[in-house]
């Protein structure tokens, strides 16, 4: 590692490196309604035997008991689990308590199910070592979102979002009765943008979003809207732009980055939004 | 959407509360503080132009409180606000022709306005007290 790889990040892979404060000075209960106010919640006894023990914070809410959500403390037996946080959390569910709830499905980064937000940044839980994390590791679920248990977020409204953008090909041509050909340097121009696993980390990490997510669409709709504005058989560029040319859906995008930051799959939702912004300037000269 | 009457509503997990603080959010909302406080600069600036129109006591007595140490410190904050904005700015003009997205690229901008803000300030103040 050379002197300035401390202060510069290559891969959003890479967690956080000397950070002043791990989290904004405001309240705990910063702008907080009261019904999302985080309660302490109870410290789960250590598991017998163990050697290696570490300490996760887990936000908890439960839907049925009527209570505001709360923290939760667990130790896990580090000798018995994987080496993923999401092990850790299977391994809690397993052993300590059976109604902790998140979503899981691949454990390899495919799915995007289990995208949360570990030590303060948005990651998929299972590409996250425990090794990585703080002590104690702290895990939330992503990050203003409506929570229906647990980890569990409720995508309604992100999802919403991306079939706004109309993710799908669309053309005005006769079918050629056979499929829409496509030369590999057009094909190309996809690469970084068609491998979205919609996990929702980036929108769900931006703060424009956090105070406009009722109508700013979001990286994650940004970035996908911009894979088809550039698939070369789509024939409805010009409505596509359009419908973005919005002062709230496309322009609340205040090029923060923290979706680049955060993209567990590397890609680069700032950049594809900057292209839209810049093709859509483009389009009026 | 569907509404569930009987239930309350669900709750919002938090965002600004636990998201770690990383170069590119600090730098962007330092960017609007700082242009915030230069909006107010400019009242200032207005300011101390009428007490120089209306004659040389209210304009000496603005120059007594601007030149006292506390009325120092706030020009020394307010010019590394007006360079850490500008330098801000210039890379927003980067940033809006859609180039320097790869993410050392937006880590590397980001120290270098930073460094070129406390470069500049230091350099305009030795500059005017020197001359």
């Amino acid at each position: 590692m050379t002197k300035t790889d401390a202060f510069i990040i290559h891969s959003s892979d890479e967690v956080p490196r000397r950070t002043l404060l791990k989290r904004f000075p405001v309240p705990r209960n910063f702008e907080v309604e009261p019904a999302s106010q985080i309660k302490r919640g109870r410290a789960w006894p250590a598991p017998a035997g163990a050697t290696r023990v570490k300490e996760f914070e887990i936000y908890r809410y439960d839907p049925e008991s009527g209570d505001n959500p709360r923290v939760d403390t667990f130790l896990v037996d580090l000798d018995a689990c994987g080496a993923m946080v999401l092990d850790a959390l299977i391994w809690i569910k397993n052993s300590i308590d059976p109604t902790l709830t998140f979503r899981r499905s691949c454990r390899e980064g495919v799915c995007g199910s289990c995208a949360m937000n570990i030590d303060g940044t948005n990651w998929l839980a299972c590409t996250r070592y425990i090794e990585e994390t703080d002590a104690p590791a702290r895990v939330y679920p992503l990050a203003n979102m409506r929570i229906i248990k647990d980890l569990v977020p409720d995508l309604t409204h992100v999802l919403a979002q991306y079939e706004m953008i109309e993710p799908w090909l669309q053309t005005g041509t006769p079918d050629p009765g056979r499929e829409r050909l496509q030369a590999p340097e057009d094909r190309k121009r996809l690469d970084g943008y068609y491998e979205c696993i919609l996990c929702f980390c980036c929108t769900s990490g931006c703060p424009s979003h956090w105070w406009n997510g009722d109508r700013f669409l979001g990286p994650a709709a940004l970035l996908q809207a911009w894979r088809w504005l550039i698939d070369s058989r789509d024939e409805a560029t010009g409505e596509r732009l359009d419908k973005l040319e919005d002062p709230f859906r496309l322009y609340r995008c205040h090029t923060i980055l923290n979706c680049t930051r955060t993209c567990p799959k590397g890609l680069n939702p700032g950049k594809a939004i900057a292209e839209i912004k810049k093709m859509i300037a483009e389009r009026q000269t | 959407m569907r509404s569930t009457p009987d239930k309350p509503a669900r709750p919002l997990s938090p965002n600004i509360q636990i998201y770690r603080p990383q170069l590119t959010s600090v730098l962007s909302i330092a960017n609007r503080i700082t242009g915030v406080g230069l909006a107010l600069c400019a009242i200032a600036l207005v300011i101390w132009l009428v007490t120089a129109a209306s004659g040389p006591q209210p304009y000496s007595r603005f120059q007594h409180v601007i030149g006292s140490w506390p009325g120092l410190a706030l020009l020394l904050v307010a010019t590394f606000a007006f360079f850490l904005h500008l330098c801000g700015g210039i890379r927003h003009l980067v940033w809006d022709s859609a180039r320097a997205f790869e993410l050392r690229q937006i880590y590397a901008s980001g120290w270098i306005v930073l460094l070129a803000s406390v470069g500049l300030t230091l350099l305009s103040w030795l500059v005017s007290l020197t001359i």
